[in-house]
């Protein structure tokens, strides 16, 4: 028998967001006006507030000119600020160079052939930092670097700008809703504000009905309606039938926003994914409501045998549960749900009430409009193995991932070759992945639906571009920290040490470690024809897919 | 349904087959009005010969929007076999007199077979090595046998620490050793068959006997890392295989065009 080793069961609060949070801290902020006037007696035993405030919070002072967030970023955290004051940018954007973005300009055709001869043989070479480097201020203690502006009457004559002060909560939406910040927000004097991950602001909005309706009523204001308007369901519905169906919709959220952490480990470990994942409605049971998915993804699963069987999954924009509902309300009988609704990894769902739908939705609905799952489910297990799969992998949150088909793939490297010839000699993928059956998934950046690598960079030099929408990275203002390549669940994200031209690894003067930057595919971004990986496989082999449409085109092939 | 790949086919066939219809046109005109028709079918085959070698260029320059590879490599396919149609139309015989023609011919011939061996090993070997459901990147091999390697050497010095035996350890430096050391039973693998599991197999088979119930376990591991062994061996025999024809068909093209713009200039300074 193996051996066992007893230890202590990790706890939620094992990893504090903010090491440096003291009690005097956690005193201090439970006697300011936004905090003070929360009931302590709502928070269950196990989650105090005064625990959430030491453990999901921390305090961050901002120099003048420090960027706090920006517009385009993906952050996993809200700010209020305790004191000083800071800048909303309205409009118009910071250009995107203010921002530490990269911007790309598509080259010419005799840039694209000097890069015959331009390529070095000596791998990841760069220029001596520059310019970059005046735009992130130094890494404090704890290695965390922050860009910031450096004439701030400028920005102010130049964009329309709204101050914010004491008091105000902002970015809270795209912590909670895994979106991307619509604003990007600067300090304007020195400012001390308490950052609150999302874990202990989803707490706060549990627990507390004040910070609940501040929370849903900016949702509700801001994004609820745009998001049902924009959905085919509810598009024959009237101002005001969708006006209530907005107010009475509910917000609820399932699995970890962490969800790569844990995933990264099972991967490494083994073990059954779904066993893990957080049901959302199960089978069997009455559903109360149209569950939306808002963002992130869910798979669809019926009981088969003994275990269970992927029948889909939805993502953003789709919903679940319309066929039990409308042939409950056809019927006048409850009709049960026929499939199981999971998480799979964090999922951001609108529950629209069964009474609103029956009032407003289904008078106007047709049989034919209401999706059935009895098609999926005749399909054979051989149909749906690679779908499976894809699901199991959470390959699902790929839009461009890099398919071989291994039937055609001869090994020759020339997709590999073209990828250095495009980046100064450097490839930006591994030609090696997990494989199903005769397809790969090598190791290239497949620019996912909710790209957890944007998640936590210091200086947003991770982004996704505006023109294209892939995920690229700046390599002027990357720092090396390496947070993305952590979070990357597919371990698409390589730290490469960067040399002079002679080769020699540049190092720090302080430190004396090689200086590293983070490199991934970047689908050619600025290269004339787009990935030249693709372009370069002679058999055809090579294909950069969203999983939704796998299947048709894999006919195509 | 038609698959991308077929209609590329399709398309550069049609392509071709009017191509060669036009010079076999022009070519019966120029014959029956007594004229010379080797500068025809000389200039065509040359023309062909230089744009299959522009295949490769096509793969250095990936950085240009030169059209897809693969598209390249469906005209390289088509055009290359036509080549051939194009070679007897102009040379008139299977083989030259001459022993320049003869080089000629020669270099054409073997640039011709090499292709098409390269091309059935590239439509052949993926799907073998997809049998072997392990997947790995051939310069890899050498660090992935001497990874195996290090890990069966560990295993047996534990088995000779646990069970205080030195059988498994007499037998393994008297014969698998051999077996780690590098890839083996190559040509069996290229040709598909099963010796490098049958040595293993029966290499294993006759130790078994003499064990003690401890040494067992070593032993079955022994096996599994022999076969994961095994199965590597077939990558590097097949991936090699895929790899090295074009050792051959490179060298074969080049000195053909070099023989054929010689042939060309010749021809112009003293034939016409």
């Amino acid at each position: 028998m193996a051996d066992v080793v007893s230890v202590a069961r990790p706890q939620r609060w094992d990893t504090p967001f903010g090491p440096d949070m003291t009690d005097a801290d956690v005193d201090e902020l439970l006697r300011r006006p936004e905090i003070a006037s929360i009931d302590l007696d709502r928070f269950p035993a196990h989650t105090p507030l005064a625990g959430i405030l030491r453990n999901d919070t921390r305090l961050v002072r901002f120099a003048p000119g420090d960027i706090v967030v920006r517009e385009g970023d993906y952050g996993n955290s809200a700010f209020l600020i305790l004191d000083g004051g800071m800048r909303v940018v309205i409009a118009p954007s910071l250009p995107r160079n203010l921002l530490g973005r990269q911007v790309v300009e598509r080259k010419g055709f005799f840039d694209s052939v000097a890069q015959l001869w331009r390529n070095s043989w000596v791998p990841e070479i760069r220029d001596r930092p520059g310019e970059s480097s005046r735009m992130v201020r130094d890494a404090d203690l704890r290695g965390s670097a922050r860009a910031f502006l450096q004439d701030i009457p400028a920005i102010i004559d130049q964009h329309r700008t709204a101050s914010i002060s004491a008091g105000t909560l902002f970015g809270e939406l795209a912590a909670l809703g895994r979106i991307q910040r619509t604003a990007t927000v600067f300090a304007e004097t020195d400012t001390l504000a308490l950052e609150i991950r999302w874990q202990g602001l989803r707490e706060l909005r549990k627990y507390d009905e004040g910070w609940r309706r501040q929370i849903d009523a900016t949702y509700r204001a801001n994004a609820l309606k745009n998001h049902f308007e924009e959905n085919a369901l509810f598009k024959g519905l009237r101002s005001q039938a969708l006006e209530k169906i907005v107010e009475t919709t509910l917000f609820e959220t399932y699995g970890s926003f962490d969800w790569h952490a844990s995933y990264r480990q099972m991967r490494q470990t083994g073990g059954d994914v779904l066993d893990d994942e957080p049901v959302i409605a199960r089978e069997g049971n009455y559903p109360d409501g149209l569950l939306l998915i808002r963002a992130g993804f869910a798979r669809v699963s019926v009981k088969l045998g003994n275990g269970r069987r992927t029948l889909t999954y939805l993502g953003a924009g789709d919903h679940y549960g319309l066929s039990a509902l409308y042939d409950g309300w056809k019927s006048g009988e409850a009709g049960a749900l026929d499939t199981t609704l999971s998480a799979l990894g964090y999922v951001d769902v609108l529950r629209v009430p069964a009474g609103m739908l029956e009032e407003h939705l289904f008078p106007i609905l047709t049989p034919a409009e209401v999706p059935r799952v009895g098609e999926l489910v005749a399909r054979s297990l051989d149909e749906d193995a690679l779908m499976e799969w894809a699901v199991e992998e959470r390959y699902v949150n790929a839009t461009q991932a890099m398919l071989i088909d291994l039937q055609k793939c001869t090994r020759c490297d020339d997709c590999v070759r073209a990828c250095a010839a495009t980046h100064e000699g450097n490839p930006r993928f591994i030609r090696h992945g997990r494989t199903f059956d005769n397809y790969m998934v090598a190791n290239a950046c497949m620019h996912c639906i909710d790209p957890v690598c944007l998640i936590g960079c210091p200086t947003g030099a991770i982004h996704r571009s505006v023109e294209s929408g892939n995920v690229i990275i700046n390599d002027d203002t990357c720092i090396g920290c390496a947070t993305c390549a952590n979070s990357c669940p597919y371990d698409n994200i390589r730290l490469v040490e960067i040399r002079e031209e002679t080769g020699a690894v540049m190092t720090d003067p302080e430190t004396e470690r090689p200086i590293m930057k983070a490199t991934k595919c970047d689908l050619c971004e600025g290269q004339l024809g787009g990935p030249a990986c693709v372009r370069a496989c002679p058999h055809d082999a090579m294909h950069r897919i969203d999983f939704r449409e796998l299947e048709e085109a894999a006919k195509q092939w | 349904m038609v698959s991308s790949r077929m209609r590329v086919y399709l398309m550069c066939w049609l392509f071709a087959v009017a191509a060669l219809g036009i010079i076999v046109l022009q070519y019966v005109r120029i014959d029956n009005a007594l004229g010379d028709t080797s500068l025809l079918t000389g200039y065509a085959l040359y023309t062909t010969l230089v744009f299959l070698a522009l295949f490769n260029l096509r793969k250095r320059l990936s950085m240009l929007p030169l059209g897809r590879a693969s598209t390249w490599f469906a005209l390289h396919i088509v055009i290359g076999l036509l080549s051939v149609v194009l070679f007897w139309l102009h040379t008139g015989t299977f083989w030259s007199l001459g022993l320049y023609e003869q080089v000629l011919m020669l270099l054409f011939y073997g640039a011709c077979l090499t292709g098409i061996t390269g091309y059935a090993i590239q439509r052949i070997i993926p799907a073998r090595l997809i049998q072997t459901e392990y997947e790995v990147i051939f310069e890899r091999i050498p660090g992935e046998i001497a990874e195996i390697r290090a890990e069966v050497e560990s295993l047996i010095l534990r088995c000779t620490d646990v069970s205080g035996a030195d059988t498994l350890a007499r037998h393994y430096t008297e014969t698998a050793d051999w077996y780690f050391r590098r890839p083996r039973f190559l040509l069996s693998h290229v040709f598909g068959t099963q010796a490098g599991e049958h040595w293993l197999h029966q290499n294993i088979g006759i130790v078994r006997r003499y064990l003690r119930d401890s040494e067992l376990p070593y032993l079955d591991r022994l096996y599994e890392l022999g076969q994961r062994k095994n199965r590597i061996d077939q990558h590097y025999a097949l991936q090699g295989l895929m790899k090295i024809w074009l050792l051959a068909h490179l060298p074969l093209s080049t000195g053909l065009i070099t023989l054929a713009t010689w042939h060309l200039i010749i021809v112009h300074v003293y034939a016409l």
